[in-house]
């Protein structure tokens, strides 16, 4: 029996197991950087009193390496705010945190593309400020910007190895588990290796296509 | 929860632990000096193979970029670190070990020389053809054009894009500690572990690596916007 069959296709289940909870708390993160950054530049662009702080945490967050910011949300915020209680939530709030701040700066980027006119011609045929952005401001710029969002979500994908230092039983902490029953790193880690590459290259390939999909549709040029 | 925000703001700790912690610092560039340069090089060789005129050559400089630019940093740190000593032990038939600070080297090197590799290829495919006409009209060789014409340019290109690319780099160092690479994170779980007070050192950490990454970043890309400015203006 090769060291392949042994420690990788016998192992699947636990493989497996990882790589669904890998899905869940990207997919848990990625809902939240998107929310979190369009209000961190909405209260950036919109809201003047707030602006600074708005500014000061898009910065911190995107200056502050990854696995810093999650070692810092995991040791420090429940001493500090009560939370998070668990290290599954520690993880995804970091992520969410980090990738939030890179997407506030994607989305004013976008909004701030939009040509003026479009708004003007909202406001001309009796559109509120609020219809103008849901109908006109934010589907224009979701549009131009879905290149950088999927780029972001790979971004996650990528980081989310990280969360197995916090004992998250990702596919990462799998393949560190049965490395360290047999101490046979060799097949373990070159498959979770390949596994990885293979869901960010699909993810990124899948969602380019996504974003050129519905660009297409909406008459723009593909990325 | 007041005290504990007093006590995460104390730096009391993190200044009586400041030589251990800069020692880390220093390892941090270390790393990301000696992965910088192994990105630049590998990543330049994988353009030109992209850029090539025989498609083996571009199907392997596309394998490169795929691979490395889909990798993980922490798995292909860990991969490096484990993994390739046993292979190449193998292949020499006998055993061979990476230090920590080795496997770090090759592995962010590595990765990022995908990343450094798109970044060259788009700037050497934004060069005109009449440039590159130019050249030949007067004689030159390949060699000297790619490194008299196509290159000089190719650089100022990249500068902004390339300048992100260090940034993540250098922010990619931090995950060397788990390997027992001895960086600024690494001594800072060491400090914990012997003071069992997480909360004043770790936001000293972030703290720390925001303020060197935000001036750093900051000042390279206001002396690279200049220097592009002269050159071109």
């Amino acid at each position: 029996m090769s060291n392949w069959e042994r420690l990788v296709w016998n192992q699947r289940g636990l493989l497996l197991q990882g790589l669904a909870v890998t899905v869940e708390i990207c997919a848990i993160a990625f809902a939240m950087a998107i929310v979190g950054g369009l209000v961190l530049c909405l209260v950036r662009l919109h809201v003047r009193p707030l602006r600074p702080a708005a500014i000061a945490l898009i910065e911190f967050f995107r200056a502050t390496p990854i696995f810093v910011q999650l070692m810092w949300v995991n040791y420090v915020w429940p001493e500090l705010f009560g939370w998070p209680n668990s290290f599954f939530t520690s993880g995804w709030v970091a992520l969410g945190l980090q990738s939030s701040g890179y997407l506030a700066e994607t989305f004013r980027a976008g909004i701030e593309a939009v040509p003026k006119g479009h708004r003007e011609a909202g406001y001309s045929v009796g559109m509120s400020p609020f219809q103008v952005y849901r109908r006109i401001v934010l589907p224009e710029t979701l549009l131009t910007v879905a290149p950088s969002i999927v780029n972001q979500f790979t971004v996650i994908v990528k980081s989310s190895t990280l969360v197995s230092v916090i004992t998250v039983p990702d596919l990462m902490l799998q393949a560190m588990k049965l490395v360290n029953i047999w101490y046979e790193p060799i097949e373990v880690l070159t498959a979770t290796a390949a596994i990885y590459i293979g869901v960010v290259f699909l993810v990124s390939t899948a969602g380019k296509a996504l974003a050129d999909f519905q660009r297409r549709r909406f008459g723009l040029n593909a990325t | 929860m007041s005290e504990a925000l007093i006590d995460a703001l104390n730096p009391a700790l993190f200044w009586e632990y400041r030589l251990v912690l800069l020692r880390g610092l220093a390892f941090n560039a270390y790393v990301f000096f000696a992965a910088a340069t192994v990105a630049l090089v590998v990543g330049l060789a994988a353009a030109l193979l992209r850029v090539n005129r025989a498609w083996p050559f571009r199907m392997l400089g596309t394998l490169h970029v795929e691979v490395f630019r889909n990798a993980p940093d922490y798995i292909m740190v860990i991969w490096v670190h484990f993994v390739l000593p046993l292979l190449l032990g193998k292949l020499i038939g006998q055993r061979i070990e990476f230090s920590p600070f080795v496997s770090a080297v090759i592995a962010l090197g590595f990765v990022y020389s995908g990343y450094f590799a798109e970044t060259f290829r788009a700037g050497i495919q934004s060069i005109p053809q009449g440039h590159l006409d130019a050249g030949r009209a007067c004689g030159m060789g390949e060699t000297a054009i790619l490194w008299r014409i196509v290159l000089p340019q190719v650089v100022r290109r990249m500068l902004p894009e390339a300048v992100n690319q260090f940034v993540s780099l250098f922010k990619a160092t931090t995950i060397v500690s788990l390997i027992a690479v001895p960086d600024l994170m690494y001594q800072v779980s060491m400090v914990t572990q012997q003071e069992m007070r997480p909360l004043p050192l770790y936001t000293g950490a972030a703290v720390t690596y925001f303020v060197v990454i935000y001036v750093v970043a900051g000042s390279v890309r206001g002396l690279s916007e200049r220097w592009r400015n002269k050159i071109y203006a």
